[in-house]
Protein backbone atom coordinates (compact mmCIF):
# COMPACT_ATOMS: atom_id res chain seq x y z
CA UNK A 1 0.00 0.00 0.00
CA UNK A 2 2.90 2.30 0.70
CA UNK A 3 4.20 1.84 -2.79
CA UNK A 4 0.62 2.97 -4.06
CA UNK A 5 0.96 6.15 -1.88
CA UNK A 6 4.40 6.65 -3.32
CA UNK A 7 3.57 6.45 -6.39
CA UNK A 8 0.62 8.97 -6.11
CA UNK A 9 2.81 11.56 -3.98
CA UNK A 10 5.45 11.03 -6.99
CA UNK A 11 2.79 11.58 -10.01
CA UNK A 12 1.25 14.62 -7.71
CA UNK A 13 4.98 16.32 -7.81
CA UNK A 14 6.29 15.47 -10.96
CA UNK A 15 3.31 16.94 -12.76
CA UNK A 16 2.86 19.53 -9.96
CA UNK A 17 6.80 20.40 -10.81
CA UNK A 18 5.97 20.55 -14.39
CA UNK A 19 2.96 22.86 -14.19
CA UNK A 20 5.02 25.37 -12.20
CA UNK A 21 7.29 25.22 -14.62
CA UNK A 22 5.45 25.25 -18.03
CA UNK A 23 2.95 28.47 -16.19
CA UNK A 24 6.52 30.31 -15.83
CA UNK A 25 7.07 30.74 -19.45
CA UNK A 26 3.10 30.39 -20.87
CA UNK A 27 1.72 33.14 -18.84
CA UNK A 28 3.76 35.48 -19.57
CA UNK A 29 3.91 34.96 -22.80
CA UNK A 30 -0.01 34.43 -23.30
CA UNK A 31 -0.15 38.13 -21.92
CA UNK A 32 2.23 38.99 -24.05
CA UNK A 33 0.68 37.60 -27.28
CA UNK A 34 -3.22 39.51 -26.09
CA UNK A 35 -1.78 43.03 -24.99
CA UNK A 36 0.74 42.98 -28.70
CA UNK A 37 -2.34 41.80 -29.86
CA UNK A 38 -0.24 41.26 -33.25
CA UNK A 39 -1.05 38.20 -35.72
CA UNK A 40 -3.35 36.89 -33.17
CA UNK A 41 -5.18 34.65 -35.29
CA UNK A 42 -2.11 32.95 -36.87
CA UNK A 43 -0.79 32.65 -33.46
CA UNK A 44 -3.83 30.83 -31.89
CA UNK A 45 -3.97 28.06 -34.85
CA UNK A 46 -0.53 27.18 -33.94
CA UNK A 47 -1.07 26.97 -30.09
CA UNK A 48 -4.07 25.44 -30.69
CA UNK A 49 -2.45 22.80 -33.29
CA UNK A 50 0.23 22.14 -30.74
CA UNK A 51 -2.23 21.53 -28.13
CA UNK A 52 -3.17 18.33 -30.12
CA UNK A 53 0.05 17.04 -31.01
CA UNK A 54 0.34 13.11 -29.67
CA UNK A 55 2.57 12.64 -26.58
CA UNK A 56 3.87 9.55 -28.05
CA UNK A 57 5.17 11.78 -31.21
CA UNK A 58 6.85 13.59 -28.30
CA UNK A 59 7.95 11.49 -26.56
CA UNK A 60 9.97 9.98 -28.99
CA UNK A 61 11.58 13.60 -29.91
CA UNK A 62 12.42 13.46 -26.33
CA UNK A 63 13.77 10.21 -26.03
CA UNK A 64 16.21 10.80 -29.37
CA UNK A 65 17.36 14.24 -27.68
CA UNK A 66 18.21 12.38 -24.19
CA UNK A 67 19.14 8.62 -25.45
CA UNK A 68 22.89 8.46 -24.36
CA UNK A 69 23.40 9.09 -28.48
CA UNK A 70 20.87 12.07 -28.63
CA UNK A 71 22.52 15.67 -28.76
CA UNK A 72 21.50 15.98 -24.77
CA UNK A 73 22.78 12.69 -24.11
CA UNK A 74 25.49 13.86 -21.70
CA UNK A 75 22.64 15.44 -19.31
CA UNK A 76 22.21 11.64 -18.19
CA UNK A 77 18.33 12.92 -17.99
CA UNK A 78 16.97 10.10 -19.72
CA UNK A 79 14.53 7.55 -17.44
CA UNK A 80 15.09 10.27 -14.69
CA UNK A 81 11.35 12.66 -12.93
CA UNK A 82 13.44 15.38 -13.97
CA UNK A 83 13.17 14.03 -17.58
CA UNK A 84 9.39 13.66 -16.76
CA UNK A 85 9.05 17.20 -15.92
CA UNK A 86 10.71 18.51 -18.65
CA UNK A 87 8.44 16.52 -20.84
CA UNK A 88 5.32 17.24 -19.18
CA UNK A 89 6.36 20.57 -18.71
CA UNK A 90 6.88 20.90 -23.06
CA UNK A 91 3.38 18.88 -23.07
CA UNK A 92 1.12 20.68 -21.11
CA UNK A 93 2.72 24.18 -22.76
CA UNK A 94 0.42 24.93 -25.69
CA UNK A 95 -2.51 23.51 -23.41
CA UNK A 96 -1.89 26.42 -20.53
CA UNK A 97 -1.40 29.16 -23.39
CA UNK A 98 -4.17 27.90 -25.04
CA UNK A 99 -6.90 28.05 -22.57
CA UNK A 100 -5.45 31.24 -20.90
CA UNK A 101 -4.88 32.78 -24.03
CA UNK A 102 -9.22 32.48 -24.50
CA UNK A 103 -10.16 34.12 -20.69
CA UNK A 104 -7.04 36.90 -21.01
CA UNK A 105 -8.05 38.14 -24.07
CA UNK A 106 -11.78 38.12 -23.33
CA UNK A 107 -11.10 39.86 -19.88
CA UNK A 108 -8.51 41.75 -22.03
CA UNK A 109 -11.48 43.26 -24.19
CA UNK A 110 -13.98 43.72 -21.74
CA UNK A 111 -11.61 45.54 -18.81
CA UNK A 112 -9.81 47.60 -21.52
CA UNK A 113 -12.99 49.63 -22.37
CA UNK A 114 -13.86 49.90 -18.72
CA UNK A 115 -9.95 50.66 -18.01
CA UNK A 116 -10.01 53.71 -20.78
CA UNK A 117 -13.20 54.61 -19.90
CA UNK A 118 -12.54 54.81 -16.29
CA UNK A 119 -9.21 56.51 -16.79
CA UNK A 120 -6.98 54.20 -16.42
CA UNK A 121 -2.93 54.68 -17.52
CA UNK A 122 -1.52 52.46 -19.37
CA UNK A 123 0.43 50.38 -16.29
CA UNK A 124 -3.30 50.76 -14.31
CA UNK A 125 -4.82 49.46 -17.60
CA UNK A 126 -2.55 45.65 -17.88
CA UNK A 127 -2.88 45.78 -13.63
CA UNK A 128 -6.56 45.80 -14.01
CA UNK A 129 -5.98 43.27 -17.17
CA UNK A 130 -4.12 40.70 -15.18
CA UNK A 131 -6.26 41.16 -12.29
CA UNK A 132 -9.42 40.29 -13.39
CA UNK A 133 -8.35 37.52 -15.80
CA UNK A 134 -6.71 35.54 -12.86
CA UNK A 135 -9.42 33.08 -12.12
CA UNK A 136 -9.32 31.92 -15.56
CA UNK A 137 -5.35 31.73 -15.34
CA UNK A 138 -5.20 29.74 -12.26
CA UNK A 139 -7.83 27.43 -14.28
CA UNK A 140 -5.66 26.88 -16.93
CA UNK A 141 -2.90 26.23 -15.33
CA UNK A 142 -5.27 23.42 -13.37
CA UNK A 143 -6.38 21.63 -16.78
CA UNK A 144 -2.39 21.58 -17.57
CA UNK A 145 -1.79 19.75 -14.54
CA UNK A 146 -4.79 17.50 -14.79
CA UNK A 147 -3.29 16.96 -18.63
CA UNK A 148 0.32 16.21 -16.85
CA UNK A 149 -0.91 13.82 -14.19
CA UNK A 150 -3.22 11.92 -16.44
CA UNK A 151 -0.80 11.97 -19.28
CA UNK A 152 1.43 8.60 -19.78
CA UNK A 153 3.10 8.47 -23.04
CA UNK A 154 5.91 10.87 -22.59
CA UNK A 155 6.22 9.41 -18.74
CA UNK A 156 6.96 5.93 -20.01
CA UNK A 157 8.84 6.52 -22.60
CA UNK A 158 11.43 8.83 -21.14
CA UNK A 159 10.63 7.83 -17.37
CA UNK A 160 10.70 4.50 -18.08
CA UNK A 161 8.45 3.55 -15.11
CA UNK A 162 10.96 2.54 -13.19
CA UNK A 163 9.97 1.24 -9.60
CA UNK A 164 10.27 3.62 -6.80
CA UNK A 165 11.86 6.01 -9.14
CA UNK A 166 9.77 7.25 -11.97
CA UNK A 167 6.56 4.93 -11.45
CA UNK A 168 3.69 7.54 -11.43
CA UNK A 169 0.29 6.22 -11.51
CA UNK A 170 -0.15 6.09 -15.06
CA UNK A 171 2.34 3.86 -15.59
CA UNK A 172 1.52 2.04 -12.94
CA UNK A 173 -1.70 1.24 -14.01
CA UNK A 174 -0.21 0.07 -17.06
CA UNK A 175 2.01 -2.48 -15.76
CA UNK A 176 -0.44 -3.48 -13.23
CA UNK A 177 -3.18 -4.39 -15.76
CA UNK A 178 -0.14 -6.13 -18.16
CA UNK A 179 0.72 -7.96 -14.75
CA UNK A 180 -2.92 -8.84 -14.84
CA UNK A 181 -3.30 -6.86 -11.34
CA UNK A 182 -6.46 -5.09 -11.77
CA UNK A 183 -7.10 -4.68 -8.29
CA UNK A 184 -3.94 -2.88 -7.35
CA UNK A 185 -4.76 -0.77 -11.05
CA UNK A 186 -8.04 -0.17 -10.23
CA UNK A 187 -7.01 1.40 -6.49
CA UNK A 188 -4.59 3.79 -8.58
CA UNK A 189 -7.16 4.40 -11.17
CA UNK A 190 -9.68 5.83 -8.78
CA UNK A 191 -7.20 7.50 -6.99
CA UNK A 192 -6.47 9.47 -10.51
CA UNK A 193 -9.90 10.04 -11.10
CA UNK A 194 -10.85 10.84 -7.40
CA UNK A 195 -7.49 14.25 -8.03
CA UNK A 196 -8.80 14.78 -11.97
CA UNK A 197 -12.39 14.92 -10.31
CA UNK A 198 -11.47 17.48 -7.67
CA UNK A 199 -9.51 19.66 -9.98
CA UNK A 200 -12.53 19.58 -11.94
CA UNK A 201 -14.54 20.89 -9.43
CA UNK A 202 -11.72 23.01 -8.59
CA UNK A 203 -11.76 24.43 -12.34
CA UNK A 204 -15.60 25.30 -12.07
CA UNK A 205 -15.29 27.00 -8.39
CA UNK A 206 -12.27 29.24 -10.16
CA UNK A 207 -14.16 30.07 -13.15
CA UNK A 208 -17.78 31.57 -11.44
CA UNK A 209 -16.51 35.06 -12.14
CA UNK A 210 -18.99 37.55 -12.36
CA UNK A 211 -19.53 39.56 -16.16
CA UNK A 212 -22.66 41.46 -15.97
CA UNK B 1 -15.00 71.07 -20.45
CA UNK B 2 -15.65 71.04 -24.47
CA UNK B 3 -15.85 67.70 -26.57
CA UNK B 4 -16.07 68.28 -30.12
CA UNK B 5 -16.68 65.57 -32.99
CA UNK B 6 -16.15 66.83 -36.90
CA UNK B 7 -17.23 64.82 -39.63
CA UNK B 8 -16.53 61.34 -37.47
CA UNK B 9 -16.43 57.99 -39.26
CA UNK B 10 -16.63 54.80 -37.74
CA UNK B 11 -16.63 50.87 -38.90
CA UNK B 12 -16.34 48.32 -36.54
CA UNK B 13 -13.51 45.62 -37.92
CA UNK B 14 -14.52 43.02 -40.43
CA UNK B 15 -18.44 45.27 -40.66
CA UNK B 16 -18.54 46.86 -44.07
CA UNK B 17 -21.73 49.01 -43.10
CA UNK B 18 -20.26 52.05 -41.47
CA UNK B 19 -21.48 52.74 -37.77
CA UNK B 20 -21.51 56.67 -37.86
CA UNK B 21 -20.99 58.70 -41.38
CA UNK B 22 -19.47 61.74 -41.16
CA UNK B 23 -20.94 63.04 -37.54
CA UNK B 24 -20.38 66.26 -36.57
CA UNK B 25 -21.75 67.34 -33.02
CA UNK B 26 -20.46 68.92 -29.75
CA UNK B 27 -21.03 67.77 -25.70
CA UNK B 28 -20.69 71.00 -23.37
CA UNK B 29 -20.45 70.20 -19.09
CA UNK B 30 -23.39 71.43 -18.04
CA UNK B 31 -25.70 70.44 -20.95
CA UNK B 32 -27.77 67.64 -21.15
CA UNK B 33 -28.76 65.97 -24.46
CA UNK B 34 -30.50 62.65 -25.32
CA UNK B 35 -29.09 60.49 -27.85
CA UNK B 36 -32.57 58.64 -29.66
CA UNK B 37 -32.42 56.26 -32.55
CA UNK B 38 -33.40 52.56 -33.31
CA UNK B 39 -31.02 49.91 -32.78
CA UNK B 40 -28.08 49.59 -34.74
CA UNK B 41 -28.65 53.87 -35.28
CA UNK B 42 -24.99 53.93 -33.85
CA UNK B 43 -25.54 55.52 -30.32
CA UNK B 44 -23.39 53.09 -28.35
CA UNK B 45 -20.66 54.24 -31.09
CA UNK B 46 -21.08 57.49 -31.26
CA UNK B 47 -20.79 57.34 -26.70
CA UNK B 48 -17.87 56.08 -27.37
CA UNK B 49 -16.21 57.52 -29.31
CA UNK B 50 -17.40 60.84 -28.08
CA UNK B 51 -15.77 59.62 -24.18
CA UNK B 52 -12.76 58.84 -25.72
CA UNK B 53 -12.65 54.96 -25.90
CA UNK B 54 -13.15 54.45 -29.53
CA UNK B 55 -10.84 56.31 -32.28
CA UNK B 56 -12.56 57.41 -35.38
CA UNK B 57 -11.18 56.03 -38.44
CA UNK B 58 -11.95 59.41 -39.96
CA UNK B 59 -12.36 62.89 -38.92
CA UNK B 60 -11.34 64.19 -35.47
CA UNK B 61 -12.13 64.48 -31.54
CA UNK B 62 -11.58 67.80 -30.01
CA UNK B 63 -11.22 68.11 -26.59
CA UNK B 64 -10.96 71.95 -25.37
CA UNK B 65 -9.68 72.72 -28.74
CA UNK B 66 -6.98 70.27 -28.79
CA UNK B 67 -7.06 67.02 -31.78
CA UNK B 68 -6.80 64.11 -28.82
CA UNK B 69 -6.04 61.27 -30.57
CA UNK B 70 -2.72 63.44 -31.52
CA UNK B 71 -1.88 64.50 -28.18
CA UNK B 72 0.64 62.13 -26.29
CA UNK B 73 -0.50 58.94 -23.77
CA UNK B 74 0.11 61.23 -20.54
CA UNK B 75 -2.58 63.87 -21.83
CA UNK B 76 -4.88 61.61 -23.18
CA UNK B 77 -5.21 59.50 -19.50
CA UNK B 78 -5.51 62.95 -17.42
CA UNK B 79 -8.27 64.13 -20.43
CA UNK B 80 -9.93 60.76 -20.09
CA UNK B 81 -10.14 61.09 -16.04
CA UNK B 82 -12.47 64.21 -16.51
CA UNK B 83 -15.22 62.21 -18.93
CA UNK B 84 -16.90 58.92 -17.93
CA UNK B 85 -18.73 56.17 -20.10
CA UNK B 86 -21.08 53.62 -18.36
CA UNK B 87 -21.85 50.83 -20.52
CA UNK B 88 -25.26 49.25 -20.91
CA UNK B 89 -24.46 46.20 -19.69
CA UNK B 90 -22.75 46.77 -16.31
CA UNK B 91 -18.80 45.79 -16.13
CA UNK B 92 -17.90 45.27 -12.36
CA UNK B 93 -14.69 44.29 -11.20
CA UNK B 94 -14.25 41.22 -8.52
CA UNK B 95 -15.10 42.41 -5.06
CA UNK B 96 -18.01 44.01 -3.39
CA UNK B 97 -19.97 47.12 -4.37
CA UNK B 98 -18.26 49.52 -2.39
CA UNK B 99 -14.78 47.95 -3.95
CA UNK B 100 -16.36 48.91 -7.51
CA UNK B 101 -17.41 52.19 -6.64
CA UNK B 102 -14.31 53.30 -5.14
CA UNK B 103 -12.21 51.95 -7.90
CA UNK B 104 -12.26 55.51 -9.93
CA UNK B 105 -10.98 57.07 -6.92
CA UNK B 106 -8.19 54.51 -6.20
CA UNK B 107 -6.22 54.49 -9.98
CA UNK B 108 -6.76 58.91 -9.36
CA UNK B 109 -4.86 58.21 -5.90
CA UNK B 110 -7.40 59.42 -3.23
CA UNK B 111 -6.46 57.33 -0.32
CA UNK B 112 -8.33 54.31 1.05
CA UNK B 113 -10.48 55.63 3.58
CA UNK B 114 -11.55 58.95 2.07
CA UNK B 115 -12.81 56.84 -1.34
CA UNK B 116 -14.91 54.70 0.65
CA UNK B 117 -16.25 57.85 2.09
CA UNK B 118 -17.50 59.02 -1.06
CA UNK B 119 -18.53 56.06 -2.41
CA UNK B 120 -20.66 55.09 0.70
CA UNK B 121 -22.03 59.37 -0.24
CA UNK B 122 -22.70 58.01 -3.65
CA UNK B 123 -24.39 54.71 -2.76
CA UNK B 124 -26.56 56.16 0.06
CA UNK B 125 -27.34 59.46 -2.96
CA UNK B 126 -29.05 56.46 -4.76
CA UNK B 127 -30.34 54.62 -2.28
CA UNK B 128 -28.19 51.06 -2.72
CA UNK B 129 -25.76 51.88 0.52
CA UNK B 130 -27.21 48.81 2.18
CA UNK B 131 -25.80 46.84 -0.39
CA UNK B 132 -21.91 48.86 0.05
CA UNK B 133 -20.61 45.28 1.44
CA UNK B 134 -22.77 42.86 -0.88
CA UNK B 135 -20.27 40.43 -3.49
CA UNK B 136 -20.88 41.67 -7.19
CA UNK B 137 -21.87 38.23 -7.76
CA UNK B 138 -24.91 38.69 -5.48
CA UNK B 139 -26.76 41.54 -7.53
CA UNK B 140 -29.09 41.40 -9.72
CA UNK B 141 -28.34 43.22 -12.92
CA UNK B 142 -30.43 46.55 -12.38
CA UNK B 143 -28.19 46.81 -8.92
CA UNK B 144 -25.56 46.28 -11.10
CA UNK B 145 -26.46 48.98 -13.45
CA UNK B 146 -26.78 51.34 -10.43
CA UNK B 147 -23.43 50.28 -9.05
CA UNK B 148 -21.59 50.88 -12.33
CA UNK B 149 -23.55 54.22 -12.48
CA UNK B 150 -22.34 54.72 -9.16
CA UNK B 151 -19.08 54.14 -9.59
CA UNK B 152 -19.35 56.72 -12.58
CA UNK B 153 -20.76 59.38 -10.09
CA UNK B 154 -18.08 58.96 -7.67
CA UNK B 155 -15.29 60.70 -9.80
CA UNK B 156 -17.64 63.53 -10.50
CA UNK B 157 -17.16 63.50 -14.23
CA UNK B 158 -17.22 66.91 -16.08
CA UNK B 159 -19.77 64.81 -18.85
CA UNK B 160 -20.58 61.58 -17.98
CA UNK B 161 -21.75 59.16 -20.90
CA UNK B 162 -24.37 56.91 -20.28
CA UNK B 163 -25.81 53.95 -22.19
CA UNK B 164 -29.16 52.92 -22.07
CA UNK B 165 -28.90 53.54 -18.12
CA UNK B 166 -32.53 52.92 -17.21
CA UNK B 167 -33.06 49.48 -19.27
CA UNK B 168 -33.11 46.99 -16.26
CA UNK B 169 -34.35 49.78 -13.56
CA UNK B 170 -37.96 49.79 -12.37
CA UNK B 171 -39.48 52.85 -12.30
CA UNK B 172 -38.80 53.43 -8.27
CA UNK B 173 -35.34 53.29 -8.95
CA UNK B 174 -35.69 55.14 -12.81
CA UNK B 175 -36.77 58.33 -10.87
CA UNK B 176 -34.64 58.58 -8.31
CA UNK B 177 -31.16 57.91 -10.65
CA UNK B 178 -33.21 61.01 -12.10
CA UNK B 179 -33.59 63.06 -9.58
CA UNK B 180 -29.66 62.14 -8.55
CA UNK B 181 -28.57 62.71 -12.32
CA UNK B 182 -30.81 66.41 -11.93
CA UNK B 183 -28.44 67.00 -8.63
CA UNK B 184 -25.25 66.53 -10.82
CA UNK B 185 -26.54 68.40 -13.55
CA UNK B 186 -27.26 71.45 -11.56
CA UNK B 187 -23.79 71.09 -10.41
CA UNK B 188 -22.70 71.66 -13.55
CA UNK B 189 -21.85 67.79 -14.86
CA UNK B 190 -22.60 67.51 -18.23
CA UNK B 191 -24.65 64.42 -18.75
CA UNK B 192 -25.20 62.94 -22.44
CA UNK B 193 -27.42 59.21 -22.45
CA UNK B 194 -29.13 57.03 -24.90
CA UNK B 195 -32.39 55.71 -23.54
CA UNK B 196 -35.83 53.83 -25.09
CA UNK B 197 -37.51 55.25 -21.97
CA UNK B 198 -40.09 57.75 -22.26
CA UNK B 199 -39.00 58.88 -17.97
CA UNK B 200 -36.09 60.92 -19.90
CA UNK B 201 -38.41 63.65 -19.37
CA UNK B 202 -38.03 64.14 -16.16
CA UNK B 203 -34.39 65.57 -16.86
CA UNK B 204 -35.92 68.95 -17.78
CA UNK B 205 -34.48 70.60 -20.27
CA UNK B 206 -32.51 68.77 -22.61
CA UNK B 207 -31.35 68.84 -26.03
CA UNK B 208 -32.23 65.15 -28.49
CA UNK B 209 -30.31 63.99 -31.44
CA UNK B 210 -31.79 61.90 -32.92
CA UNK B 211 -29.77 59.25 -34.66
CA UNK B 212 -30.56 57.26 -37.95
CA UNK B 213 -28.08 54.86 -39.99
CA UNK B 214 -25.42 56.12 -38.59
CA UNK B 215 -25.85 60.07 -39.30
CA UNK B 216 -28.02 62.83 -37.14
CA UNK B 217 -31.49 63.04 -38.94
CA UNK B 218 -32.74 65.43 -35.98
CA UNK B 219 -31.53 67.29 -33.18
CA UNK B 220 -33.61 70.28 -30.79
CA UNK B 221 -34.01 71.28 -27.64
CA UNK B 222 -36.74 69.75 -25.26
CA UNK B 223 -37.72 72.29 -22.88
Amino acid sequence: MSEVFDTIVRSIIVSGIATALASLWSIPLTYLLVLRNRRAMVMEVIIETLVGIPTVLLGLLLYMLLSSSGPLGFLNLLYTPQAMIIGESILITPLIISVSYRSIRDMAKLYHELALSIGADRFQRIRLIIGQSLPGVVAACITGFSRAIGELGIAMMIGGNIRGYTRVMTTAIALEVAKGNFEEAITLGIALLAITISISIAIKLLSRVRIT
Amino acid sequence: MNIELVNVWYRYSRVEDWALRGISISFRSGEVIYIDGPNGSGKTTLLKIASLIYRPLQGSVLVDGNNFWNLDEDSKTLIRRRVMYVHDRPILLRGTVLDNVAYGLHIRGVDRGSAFDTSMSILSVLGIDSLAHTPIQRLSTGQAQLVAIARALAIKPEILFLDEPFSNLDREKRLALISTLNQFRARGMGIVFSSHNADVMELGKHRRVVLGGGTIIDAYEVV
